[in-house]
């Protein structure tokens, strides 16, 4: 370890990983994004209310639950669950009669969807901060780099992340409703010729990214505290992270998430007091060399 | 000759009708229109100044009102926006003639609404800005501050903190108005009380930042004696979560305004990190009082929860109109400022005063650090020391010089 450090020191390792950690939360709920702009051409505003309502959700699950670890657990799977199944009935509902209409329009459309849902959690849950606890296991920190204290639960999302990208790579890339999705986002005439319900497939990889966004939403509660407005910062950055990766590429989103929370955390131990413009300041450099993005954008 | 009696009765008649008739009719009531942000957030703070407005208008209702007239209410739910708060308050004048003008928990309305309320010459009670310019560089004749401004919260904390032997501070915080405005408060007092304190470094975050944790672990590396954390709302509850994860809150102690108040503290239960410094301006739990005591349990029958420190506020702005007209002894707005000038009455923490030459409710302030106690399932302030007004409160030359400007 010594030697590791004689090369970069503690503070800064320390630092990249929390920024790493943050990576996770932005890595599944813009690659979620992300995969629906590049199958269903959907900017989805909205996408940042799914998350505000698996953090909820989250928060409720918890609390059936006892509160304890159990209940974090539970959270973990129903929360996503719960997501996935209301943006399939606004799939079904609605969205699937839209898919010819302009982006402008769908763009309106998804912002509206944001502010209905957002009274929606009002309505349900109330006003008043929301807190779901750490669990157990993973309350506190541990020592690390140098005996900075570095936390358990920003350990657990270093290692969630990896697997969420993993079982998506895999999703993707192996699976039957994977190859149909690549290849409906390149031409989606095409594949609706050769005697594929496109629509269900639609469907699916809408289904599939409202369900990241709930995931992000549960993941992130534990680390903040849950509360109506916590949509509009997220999806913001989202936002920025699909463009800058290249709109509709799900490992840009992973490279854009990776290089928005690296430069946050870094900007924060170089300048603290200014730290906030380095990810903004990192966008801005990328479309400026790369105005589509950093890899190929599926639009 | 019967017939003059009739023209005559008559016209009495109509006259005294025109003569009682816009009294009695136009002033039934005593109207206060309220601005403020329903919805979004911001709600967990007004909701509570409403209730509590609500709780002693109901009383004082109940008793008859004031000076025979009953007090009645209008809310508009301004979203947060400035020029939606400000249309809403001309509205509230023009068409549904208030008498009195009431809100607003965002800063940029209160300010619009009480430039409007100076030109209309309509008082006007500001509930839960906490912006100094309202009675500082802003201020005039109409306006009235029920709730603490940044500047008297981050002096009250200098007072408290020069007492203090940390030396090495760090100051942190949501960079926009607020978060700026309590850091230069506490940091100008603690330098004039303690001229040996040092500032090592400072940290400015977006107002809203979901994750504290890399802006804290890189104060932890830089090991200050003591930080100064200006951050509101959300902000509050986010950082004491990442201050308890990653360990900061046993390592270096903090200071948050309202970190030791219930709408910080219930939402995170039992996990809320201990040992904090804070200050807040009502604990319904301190000082232990019959008085306080008393609100704090009328509030909660009647909402089913714990007064927040703007139930306060709202509760108190309710008492001050209704012994402010009765002082005046007539329903006149210009007689109503001057009655309430330097007024004095009791609250549930002890008789409170508005001070006459800027119109700020001179208001304790108490410090203390975040502790659990047993009787409740969320911490509480612990260690609660009271900072009397008289010991951090801008002195009227210094309000007055800058209204000057």
């Amino acid at each position: 370890m010594d030697f590791i450090y004689s090369i970069i020191p503690a503070g800064v390792l320390s630092q990249i990983f929390v920024g790493l950690s943050r990576t996770t939360i932005l890595f599944i709920v813009a690659s979620g994004l992300s995969l629906i702009l590049g199958v269903l051409r959907i900017p989805n505003v909205a996408h940042g209310s799914l998350y505000m309502i698996g953090a909820f959700t989250a928060f409720t699950v918890t609390k059936l639950f006892g509160g304890g670890s159990a209940g974090f657990w539970m959270a973990l799977i129903i929360a996503p669950l719960v997501v996935a199944f209301i943006s399939l009935i606004a799939e079904r509902g609605m969205f699937q009669f839209l898919y010819e209409r302009e982006h402008l329009m769908l763009l309106l459309l998804t912002f509206a969807f944001s502010l209905v849902f957002g009274d929606l959690v009002k309505l349900v849950w109330g006003s008043e901060y929301k807190s779901v606890p750490v669990p157990h296991i993973f309350q506190g920190f541990v020592p690390l780099f140098g005996g900075l204290p570095f936390p358990l639960y920003n350990l657990f999302l270093l290692v969630a992340g990896p697997i969420v990208a993993i079982l998506l790579w895999l999703l993707t890339n192996k699976t039957k409703i994977g190859k149909i999705a690549r290849a409906a986002a390149v031409d989606r005439e095409m594949v609706g010729a050769v005697g594929i319900n496109v629509s269900w497939v639609f469907a699916s990889v809408f289904v599939i990214g409202c369900f990241l966004a709930g995931l992000g939403g549960v993941l992130v509660a534990p680390t903040v505290s849950v509360t109506l407005g916590m949509d509009h910062n997220l999806i913001i950055e989202a936002f920025l992270i699909v463009i800058m990766g290249g709109l509709g590429n799900i490992w840009g989103a992973l490279l854009g998430a990776l290089i928005f929370g690296l430069t946050q955390s870094m900007g924060i131990l170089i300048w603290p007091q200014f730290g906030i413009i380095f990810p903004y300041l990192a966008v801005v450099i990328v479309l400026l060399f790369r105005p589509t993005g950093l890899l190929k954008s599926t639009w | 000759m019967k017939k003059s009696v009739l023209l005559s009765m008559s016209l009495l008649f109509f006259v005294g009708l025109f003569m009682v008739c816009p009294l009695t009719y136009a002033q039934s009531t005593i109207k206060v229109g309220i601005v403020d942000t329903y919805t979004g957030p911001a709600s967990t703070y007004t909701l509570d100044v409403l209730d509590g407005f609500r709780l002693a208008v109901d009383k004082i209702n109940a008793k008859g009102g004031v000076l025979g007239k009953k007090i009645e209410y209008t809310t508009r739910d301004e979203k947060f926006k400035p020029d939606i708060g400000l249309a809403m308050a001309k509205e509230l004048v023009m068409k549904e003639n208030v008498d009195l003008l009431m809100g607003t928990i965002n800063s940029g309305t209160a300010l619009a609404v009480s430039d409007f309320a100076r030109k209309e010459k309509m008082p006007f009670f500001v509930t839960y800005s906490k912006s100094e310019k309202i009675i500082g560089e802003k201020g005039h004749r109409y306006v009235f501050n029920m709730n603490e401004n940044t500047e008297m919260a981050g002096r009250a904390a200098g007072v408290a903190l020069a007492k203090k032997p940390f030396v090495k501070y760090w100051i942190c915080g949501d960079d926009y108005e607020y978060g700026h405005a309590i850091a230069d408060a506490v940091w100008n007092n603690l330098k004039k009380l303690n001229p040996k304190v040092q500032l090592m470094g400072q940290s400015w975050w977006k107002l809203g930042e979901p994750d504290f944790t890399p802006y804290i672990t890189q104060i932890m590396a830089a090991k200050p004696d003591f930080i100064i954390v200006a951050t509101g709302g959300s902000g509050m509850v986010n950082f004491q979560k990442a201050a308890k994860a990653t360990g900061l809150a046993e390592k270096i102690p903090f200071y948050q305004h309202t970190a030791n108040e219930l709408g910080t503290l219930l939402p995170q239960g039992k996990n809320a990190p201990e040992g904090v410094y804070g200050t807040s301006n009502y604990l319904f739990y301190f000082p232990d009082t019959p008085a306080n005591k008393a609100f704090a349990d009328e509030f909660q029958k009647a909402y089913k929860r714990y007064p927040k420190a703007s139930a306060l506020t709202g509760y108190m702005t309710a008492l001050f109109i209704a012994e402010g007209y009765k002082k005046a002894g007539k329903l006149d707005k210009e007689a109503l400022i001057n009655a309430l000038e330097g007024l004095k009455i009791d609250s549930p923490v002890g008789p409170l005063a508005i001070r006459a030459c800027d119109h700020q409710l001179e208001l304790p302030t108490y410090f203390g650090v975040t502790k659990k106690d047993a009787k409740y399932d969320f911490l509480v302030s612990g260690d609660t020391q009271v900072v009397p007004p008289k010991d951090y409160m801008p002195t009227c030359e210094e309000v007055l010089k800058l209204r000057k400007k």
